[in-house]
């Protein structure tokens, strides 16, 4: 169990160091000050203000896939030139 | 009460939801965040503990909070997001200490269905995007950039419909997530999938798991070098990764939270619903998984997070009880456990009912609540008033007295403190080592009780005893002079300040003696005809040393005077009315006013205005503090006087915009108060008690202070009986070892002075408690408990039976005298016309109590109502009758006498689901539903038409982003007759994260002047995350539209 429980990560050996154990039975107080912001930086830059695209998925899907189709085609008609240059001769003949 | 209401908290949330550790503050801090619902709280680790920094109002819900380190930073930034779609990333601004926002936005979709399972929003270990899953078969994306800014989001459709949970794996070249989730056949897998960011698509992912545990719910990724994630289910936990799986059995227990511990990802603590900690290790050899181990490790607070923050210290955040920072040892302790709880953050939350109780009878309320669940539920009793943090105490029985006094006239710290008892006088004072040991003062008289102690000009120190009045310097500590009292005489009472000194001697001889440097000088006595029972000299005039009045309280004819010095002429006689003699008096200024305080033995408090130039006494006021004789003394705190009144109700009256206020301490019976301003105990006071001396420092004034009654169990439903001193409650306990039927229910009776068990009915095998008052019934006089009940079974949808018990209380028992079948769940109960009301079902039903042949009672039906969905909240004011229904909102009933019928009169027609209601005054009610939302309605009684007066109007609608349980007429300030608060009527409300807010029905003047206010405000303080008021207000009316 101990080789288990043992070396506990510590990143300031210091943390802790001191605790003073209130008694477990009375809540301890822990209330930091409220923040109340006045300066702009509650603002963020513009090109921060972050939304979701306006493309529908559905669209974007038919778009992406429509782009996809296309793309073998025009690949597949530069691939079949020089198919057709074999084959020419072969008509020819 | 009126339409303008202004709703306030009084207690925040404390529901811990969610929590995180990371360097947030600067490079080198560690931070502890806390979500709490609507708030964060930034805490800092440092050597004596957690230090709180900073609590930050969120505008909405938080539903997801993770810290994380973009590229190039060396700090963390977090990632907020709430229930209503909005997100945010925060960066600590160290050199201001100020929070930016850089960036935020809305991720909200116009069309999809809000997940099921709870908002998820993660983000990449590689910090490529955040990741969200808000709707149902979609998962959003919101990249980053490669400078770490983020770019517009988008949606991935996602083919599982029922998703448990997602994470990102650590290591993958490409951002990769793992898909926990459930099939249409109940069963759960585990499936991967690159997120292709160019192709807004996911691809395929590395490997897929099928048919795990049925119970698997969470995942946790581990990180590099071993990778992979973790899989939680019930009864197994499973490690599985590419080229990797291991699998252990576990104790059955349902996993509610994790904490990593290791950076690198091999040992983890889970938290399980029992409040069980338990140790996760993945074993491995270099970086091959070769198994898992598990190791309980003891037992929390039910954990709804866990944070592992440094040397052995942990962090658990609850939902259902107080959250704590435990350590874990090396050693088990006695019971075999490994966790020690050092500290408890209090949590009110869920407040499930509450009632609002004045055990005092002083007028001041104090709620009482029901509050955590399961094995964390206890009762809490709240109440406003000044805390004394005691600092250190000691035991000492029979304190008659106490005084501070300084080793010279300028010194500014107070070094000895005289304690008088019955026939001697100690005297402490601190050491060098800051103790408080007995010294002595060599010229005192200490084989004798004193009477009075004061520090006096030229270096002095007075004291009064029966025979004499001593005068000792204070630096030698020898006696100067003595002035004895005159044979046969002996002092009764006696006062003094730092020239003066006004003594009693019996036969009601008043004498007047002056203090010089080495002298004591007797320069008046007058004669009186009664004895004197009181006395006050405390200087209010220009001169701090020196009174020109006196005050004196009278035996026999139950007066005051006051008298000036140094002649004692009588100047003014205020009879007091009564049999009760003043115990004390004190004059004294607040705010430049003047006061003259009077306090008698049976815990009244008389106050007048002091006119100090006439001795003039005007504007008397009464009020109770206690029962018990009550002793005056001033302090000073934070610059202002204040005074404290010991007894057994001990309270601190100050004063706040010329008006005299009371506030009460936090102690139970307080016997002497002397203030003790001692160099190593700056502005405290000794407070003698209960055989205890303790010194201790004041709080601030009004605070609220809860005191916790941990129950072991959850109760319900609690109410509150005035004659019989107790309280009730309905109540279940699990059991988790003991199978299926493991709940128990129960009605309870607790005493309410020490909140102790003194009797129990067991309810019958899946019989709950629903509902719990106290009332009586026409033509008894006896007060009941009546408990209203529902039969859960299993099989069934709605319940089809109830029953409603009658309880007497008998000897502190709970005794059944009548108990009638319902035909469902009796939701609700009230005391109505001497009759009793009760909600079932779809159903509104009276009840008549009546007297058989028999000479016993029982409850007979008398009329009913049908047409609601489920009648759930019910609230009666005369013949009227107020339902909240389960989502038909809020109808107005009325209880016909003659003709023994209950009709509808009006209805809300909008479809809210409802949580609480409460009737404001005869035509305006109050209701809160489950997004969040307060609003009221009025009766429309002018209406012209039928169909308009059947109509309750919406008049006030309110966003207040909490759940509210409850609603209780009630106040948490002490009303007094001559302050204006006490003539504004208010509501108090409970919510499930263990907010107590409160409701005030305020003149509309004053209610504009506040609105007018807040929106000030709104102009300075920003939100953190930037909403515009205008933007609220549509949410909210979206709100309303949307259930």
């Amino acid at each position: 169990m101990e080789s288990v429980l043992g070396n506990w990560p510590s990143y300031d050996p210091h943390n802790f160091s001191q605790l003073r154990p209130s008694d477990p039975s009375s809540s301890s107080k822990m209330t930091p000050a409220t923040y109340h912001p006045t300066h702009s930086k509650t603002l963020p830059p513009p090109d921060q203000v972050i939304s979701t695209e306006a493309k529908n998925i559905l669209l974007r899907h038919i778009y992406q896939h429509a782009e996809e189709k296309l793309k073998p085609k025009r690949a597949a008609s530069e691939n079949l030139l020089p198919e057709h240059g074999c084959k020419q001769p072969r008509v020819s003949s | 009460m009126s339409i303008w209401n202004y709703v306030v908290t009084a207690h925040k949330p404390t529901n811990v939801t969610h929590s995180c550790v990371g360097n947030f503050t600067s490079p080198q801090d560690l931070n502890l965040i806390i979500a709490k619902c609507t708030r964060i709280e930034i805490h800092l680790l440092s050597p004596q503990g957690l230090q709180p920094m900073l609590d930050v109002p969120i505008y909405g819900r938080i539903a997801t909070l993770e810290l994380f380190r973009p590229h190039g930073e060396a700090q963390d930034y977090l990632f907020i997001a709430t229930e209503r779609y909005k997100f945010c990333v925060l960066q600590w601004d160290s050199e201001t200490g100020e929070l930016v926002t850089r960036a935020m936005g809305d991720v909200s979709d116009r069309i999809g269905r809000p997940t099921d399972n709870g908002q998820i929003g993660i983000i990449d270990p590689d910090c490529r995007l955040i990741g969200l899953h808000l709707y149902d078969g979609l998962f959003k994306v919101i990249p980053f950039d490669n400078k770490g800014q983020l770019k517009e989001a988008f949606n991935i459709r996602l083919e599982e419909l029922q998703v448990l949970d997602i994470k990102f794996l650590y290591g993958c070249s490409k951002p990769t997530i793992v898909v926990l989730y459930q099939d249409n056949k109940d069963a759960r897998h585990v499936k991967t999938y690159e997120v292709a960011l160019k192709d807004k698509d996911f691809v395929e992912g590395p490997w897929s798991q099928n048919n795990l545990d049925n119970g698997a719910d969470l995942l946790i990724p581990v990180p590099p070098p071993l990778c992979g994630v973790l899989i939680i289910g019930e009864e197994t936990i499973v490690y599985c990764s590419a080229n990797a799986f291991k699998a252990i059995p576990i104790r059955p227990s349902i996993t509610k939270a994790y904490g990593r511990v290791d950076p690198d990802g091999s040992r983890y603590l889970l938290g399980d619903h029992t409040g069980m900690i338990s140790l996760l290790v993945i074993t491995h050899e270099k970086e091959k998984v070769t198994g898992l181990k598990i190791e309980p490790l003891g037992e929390t607070s039910i954990a709804s997070t866990i944070s592992y923050l440094d040397n052995a210290f942990v962090y658990i955040g609850s939902s259902y009880g107080d959250s704590q920072l435990i350590k874990l040892n090396l050693q088990p302790d006695a019971k075999g456990s490994y966790v020690e709880v050092l500290e408890r953050y209090v949590n009110l939350g869920p407040i499930v009912d509450f009632c609002v109780v004045d055990l005092e009878r002083q007028g001041q309320g104090q709620v009482v609540t029901c509050s955590g669940a399961y094995k964390d539920g206890s009762l809490r009793v709240v109440r406003n008033g000044i805390g004394i943090n005691e600092q250190a105490s000691v035991e000492l029985q029979g304190i008659k007295g106490m005084w501070s006094l300084r080793s010279s006239t300028d010194d500014p710290f107070d070094t000895f403190l005289v304690v008088s008892f019955i026939s001697e006088t100690r005297i402490l004072a601190m050491n060098l080592e800051d103790e408080l040991e007995e010294t002595e003062i060599e010229g005192f008289c200490s084989q004798v009780q004193t009477l009075f102690c004061h520090d006096a000009v030229h270096n002095q120190l007075v004291q009064v005893t029966s025979s004499s009045v001593r005068l000792v310097s204070s630096t030698t500590r020898e006696l100067r002079n003595e002035w004895h009292a005159p044979s046969g005489y002996s002092v009764n009472v006696a006062t003094a300040n730092a020239t003066q000194v006004l003594l009693a001697t019996g036969g009601g001889h008043l004498v007047y003696l002056e203090i010089g440097d080495g002298i004591l000088q007797e320069v008046k006595h007058a004669q009186l005809e009664y004895e004197i029972s009181c006395l006050d000299i405390n200087p209010i005039g220009e001169n701090p040393n020196h009174s020109h009045l006196a005050a004196v309280g009278m035996w026999t004819d139950i007066s005051v005077r006051v008298f000036s010095l140094p002649d004692l002429n009588l100047i003014t006689k205020e009879q007091l009315g009564g049999e009760i003699i003043p115990r004390s008096v004190l004059l004294c200024a607040f705010e430049g006013i003047s006061y003259l305080l009077c306090a008698l033995g049976d815990g009244h408090l008389l106050n007048f205005m002091l006119n100090t130039s006439t001795g003039e006494l005007t504007d008397r006021k009464k009020v109770s503090l206690g029962t018990q004789p009550i002793t005056l003394r001033t302090f000073s705190s934070k610059n202002a006087t204040h005074v404290f009144a010991a007894s057994d109700r001990p309270t601190v009256i100050y004063s706040s915009n010329k008006k005299l206020l009371y506030s009460n301490v936090n102690l139970k019976e307080v016997s002497h108060m002397c203030p003790f301003n001692s160099a190593a105990f700056p502005d405290s006071l000794a407070i003698a008690k209960e055989g205890e001396l303790t010194i201790g420092t004041i709080d601030d004034i009004q605070k609220l202070h809860i005191r916790s009654i941990p129950l072991g169990e959850h109760a319900r439903r609690i109410c509150h009986q005035e004659q019989s001193r107790t309280f009730a409650i309905c109540s279940l306990k699990y059991n988790p070892t003991s199978g299926e039927d493991s709940e128990m229910h129960f009605v309870r009776l607790l005493d309410d002075q020490t909140f102790e068990f003194i009797s129990t009915y067991s309810l019958d095998t899946y019989e709950y408690g629903c509902f719990i008052i106290s009332c009586s019934f026409s033509d008894d006089n006896n007060v009941y408990y009546c408990v209203g009940t529902a039969y859960v079974l299993p099989e069934e949808n709605e319940p089809t039976k109830g029953r409603i018990l009658v309880f007497t209380v008998e000897d502190g028992k709970l005794q059944l005298i009548a108990e009638k079948e319902t035909k469902g769940a009796v939701y609700c109960l009230n005391a109505f016309n001497g009759k009793l009301l009760a909600a079932i079902n779809q159903k509104i039903q009276l009840y008549k109590w009546v007297l058989r042949d028999d000479g016993t009672h029982e409850l007979q039906s008398e009329c009913g109502h049908h047409g609601h969905i489920l009648a759930l909240y019910v609230q009666t004011r005369g013949d009227f009758i107020v339902v909240g229904d389960l989502m038909k909102s809020i109808s107005l009933l009325i209880y016909k006498h003659e003709e023994g019928a209950i009709e509808e009169r009006a209805r809300d027609y909008n479809a809210n689901w409802m949580s609480a209601v409460e009737i404001l005054d005869d035509d305006i009610y109050l209701g809160a539903e489950n997004s969040f939302n307060l609003f009221t309605v009025r009766k429309n009684s002018e209406g012209a038409t039928d169909e308009e007066r059947g109509r309750l109007e919406v008049v006030g609608e309110y966003h207040l982003g909490e759940f509210i349980n409850r609603f209780r007429h009630g106040s948490l300030v002490m009303r007094l007759p001559d302050s204006d608060v006490g003539q504004i009527p208010t509501v108090i409300f409970g919510t499930i994260n263990g907010v107590i807010g409160v409701i005030a029905s305020l003149p509309h003047d004053q209610y504009v002047f506040l609105e007018k206010l807040q929106s000030n405000l709104r102009k300075v303080i920003k939100g953190a995350m930037d909403v515009s008021v205008e933007e609220l207000c549509k949410r909210v009316e979206e709100l309303t539209r949307l259930h």
